[in-house]
């Protein structure tokens, strides 16, 4: 049966995008939340948040609640995280399907400010379940101007926070001079060149930055595989401006296509040696005999299943690999995938 | 995680969707009760013309422009001669289009089968009436027809006396190639049903008699030779009909009891040699519950293997919200420029349940990817939608149809 070009699902754009707004203590996640949840294309979001009295949501905006949800006039719901976020988010979609809550088409997780966002992401490429149902969008990692530059020399848990975001929100700028306020830009560049970085005024942040930034669909356009990527401001692995000491963001990349069985026996290796110091780990593998390149996502030493996309979004068809590492220099993976899959990088 | 009370504006009452998003809605001018017969046709002036057979009188069939899917206008809507006759079922291939008649009573008129000239849509034209009515007919409750050649109804006929008076259709082939002529060509019936039978009469279901007739009667120019037949009590029945006057059974899988019976839809994916299998939910409030839509492994067709169901949400909600809830009709990937055809892809109607669609690419665990459940409409009977019926055109926009005043919904997909 000859099938039409819609005769198949598409194994992205069904999928509900989820957004992790994170942050150390003090960064401000609540208020930039406050702000986001009055706003009216907040329509059809829930937000999971650590406790419902933190937001101080005016009583005039909350149209109904209960102990642990509130839905908000502007279609908004609110929700405690309770127990675990797998039990949390598995619940939510299983309520929205039972018509007891909103159709919500996007969610929003605030992680506790000492959390590391690396297993609440993991949690998201591993469970079968939710995988079905929810694609990682977006990690906003909140950075507070005041107390950021004390606390990454001092805390290894802000630095893994900046190194893992897709979106870096600086906050309470107006308390910080330029000056220092520029150091503190420079430094959060050397720890991830990668993300693009705006600044919030009293929570104020506009929602578009915040949000479709992971793949949507499998026939995505080069814009939408950029914006996934983050900035190539690095591609040959030059080194025009200072690296962090102790992350390494850094792409390969392979010209030729390479076996499927090449590629994933070297990162099985490079993951049983490194995998806790392989923060992230996303691109695109050109895959031998394959139509569309495979979309690679990890996170430590967990992988979303590879997914191929329909096809490639340019003419340029070299494997990229964008790693975000903790002391794993560059030359250590390249010389790793040319000794395992005998695969030449650049 | 306990939620006291419905954290949704409208409560019960309100629309749930998932990657289907509501582009237009039509009433039907007051007359929302569509049957399970809808079908796309391309009018030679381009216009995408939507035609839908009423589940029951007054009104016999309506026709709407869905060229704008927005926004979807009314082109003609018809009346049936008396309320003991009901149309529900159509088919249209190029211009023509079949419409079943099925009489609330045996022996009553018109009972069988219209053709009509549908190339002007406003002015549907009637080309001839294929009577089965007889002393023990109501007449036809189903028509499948995609080639422009031959019409697989389920009907009765005047020669035709059932041993069990549920059992007074069967399947029937009729040529149509001379329109104004239609001609009865073969049939087949379960051995039992008809008086005079060497074979003894089928077992009543304990609990839930529908009946031993056939329901939808599938054959695809693709896979000519053969018929997929649900045949409400009976099962799921393949038919060789390689010679048409001799239709002979090749494969058969009952699994009622101890499930409850009504095999509706028996849809083959050709390809893969699966079939999708809906049974109708026939009584409300979750009486007849469970009713599934199966895969069924069909790659030897002499050992029909049911390998999973579709996944439906929870009965202990969905059976309280009103009406029927459970499966019905499916898209049945019609051939022809207007349908949508998938191996993997399927849309099915579940009553209150709304417009469902499944990814059924691994067939032991299909996978729900999208549903629509419209608001409940104003005045429906039963206090909710009832979404009977569903066609899916080539660009993936979905057309589904209430059975009583919901009228139709026209959507898109989103996964």
């Amino acid at each position: 049966m000859p099938e039409s070009p819609a005769a198949t699902r598409d194994a992205l754009a069904g999928l509900i995008p989820v957004s992790i707004v994170t942050g150390f203590l003090g960064a401000g996640k609540t208020t930039l939340l406050n702000h986001l949840l009055k706003r009216p294309e907040m329509n059809r979001v829930a937000v999971i948040v650590n406790e419902l009295g933190e937001i101080g949501v005016d009583n005039e905006l909350v149209q109904v609640s209960s102990e642990q949800m509130m839905l908000l006039n502007n279609g908004c719901l609110c929700c405690v995280l309770r127990g675990d976020l797998q039990e949390t988010l598995r619940d939510l979609f299983i309520k929205r399907r039972n018509g007891e809550i909103i159709d919500y088409d996007r969610v929003v997780i605030e992680t506790t400010g000492l959390a590391d966002p690396a297993p609440v992401m993991q949690t998201l490429l591993t469970d079968s379940m939710l995988r079905d149902q929810y694609r990682l969008d977006c990690v906003v990692t909140l950075v507070d101007a005041v107390n950021a530059p004390g606390q990454l020399k001092e805390f290894s848990e802000p630095v893994k926070q900046v190194a893992l975001a897709d979106r870096l929100v600086l906050t309470k700028t107006d308390l910080v001079q330029e000056q220092p306020l520029a150091a503190l830009t420079e430094r959060l560049h050397e720890i991830n060149p990668r993300a693009p970085l705006r600044r919030a005024t009293n929570g104020e942040i506009e929602l578009g930055f915040l949000v479709d930034v992971g793949l949507r669909r499998t026939h995505a356009d080069l814009e939408e595989v950029e914006r996934w990527l983050g900035a190539d401001e690095d591609p040959e692995g030059g080194h025009a401006h200072r690296h962090d000491e102790t992350v390494q963001t850094f792409v390969l990349r392979f010209d030729q296509p390479m076996a499927w069985a090449a590629f994933t026996q070297s990162m099985e290796v490079l993951t049983a040696l490194r995998g806790p110091d392989l923060l992230r780990v996303k691109g695109l593998v050109n895959v031998e005999g394959k139509a569309g390149p495979m979309v690679v996502q990890g996170v430590q030493h967990l992988f979303h299943p590879p997914l191929e996309l329909a096809a490639w979004p340019s003419a340029d068809r070299t494997t990229r690999l964008v790693f975000i590492t903790r002391g794993i220099p560059r030359q250590v993976v390249a010389d790793l995938f040319a000794a395992i899959g005998a695969i030449g990088s650049r | 995680m306990a939620v006291e009370g419905t954290l949704r504006p409208g409560g019960g009452a309100a629309q749930l969707a998932l990657n289907m998003k509501l582009l237009g809605h039509h009433e039907l001018a007051g007359f929302g009760g569509v049957g399970e017969g809808i079908n796309l046709q391309k009018a030679k002036d381009g216009r995408r013309i939507l035609w839908m057979a009423h589940e029951s009188a007054p009104k016999n069939f309506t026709a709407v422009d869905v060229t704008d899917p927005r926004n979807p206008k009314m082109v003609v809507q018809t009346d049936l001669p008396h309320n003991d006759v009901r149309s529900n079922s159509l088919d249209v291939v190029g211009n023509i289009m079949a419409v079943a008649y099925q009489t609330k009573k045996w022996g009553l008129k018109p009972a069988g089968m219209d053709l009509f000239d549908i190339s002007t849509p406003e002015k549907p034209k009637l080309i001839s009436h294929f009577d089965t009515s007889g002393p023990c007919s109501r007449g036809a409750h189903c028509v499948f027809f995609v080639d422009g050649e031959y019409v697989h109804l389920t009907s009765g006929a005047p020669d035709f006396e059932p041993t069990n008076p549920k059992d007074d259709q069967f399947y029937r082939i009729i040529d149509v190639r001379n329109p104004s002529k239609p001609v009865e060509v073969g049939r087949w019936w379960y051995p039992g049903t008809r008086k005079g039978d060497t074979a003894p009469p089928p077992p009543r279901h304990p609990k839930f008699d529908g009946g031993y007739r056939p329901h939808n009667t599938n054959s695809y120019p693709q896979k000519p030779d053969r018929v997929y037949i649900g045949y409400i009590d009976g099962g799921v029945w393949i038919l060789d009909i390689s010679n048409k006057s001799k239709p002979k059974p090749v494969g058969h899988l009952q699994y009622s009891p101890p499930y409850n019976g009504f095999s509706h839809t028996v849809l083959p994916l050709v390809e893969r040699g699966y079939l999708i299998v809906s049974d109708e939910c026939v009584r409300d409030n979750g009486e007849d519950w469970p009713k599934p839509t199966w895969v069924v492994d069909a790659r030897v067709e002499s050992n029909l293997v049911p390998i999973a169901t579709f996944p439906l949400p929870p009965a202990e909600i969905f059976t309280k919200r009103g009406g029927r809830y459970g499966s019905h009709n499916l898209h049945e990937n019609q051939p022809g420029p207007c349908s949508f055809r998938s191996e993997t892809l399927i849309f099915g109607t579940y009553f209150n349940g709304g417009v469902r669609a499944f990814d059924v690419t691994n067939p032991m665990q299909p996978k729900e990817v999208g549903y629509f459940v419209p608001a409940t409409p104003k005045l429906a009977p039963k206090g909710s939608a009832q979404i009977n019926d569903v066609w899916v055109d080539e660009n993936r926009l979905v057309y589904a149809v209430d059975r009583f005043g919901g009228g139709l919904y026209t959507l898109e997909t989103t996964f």
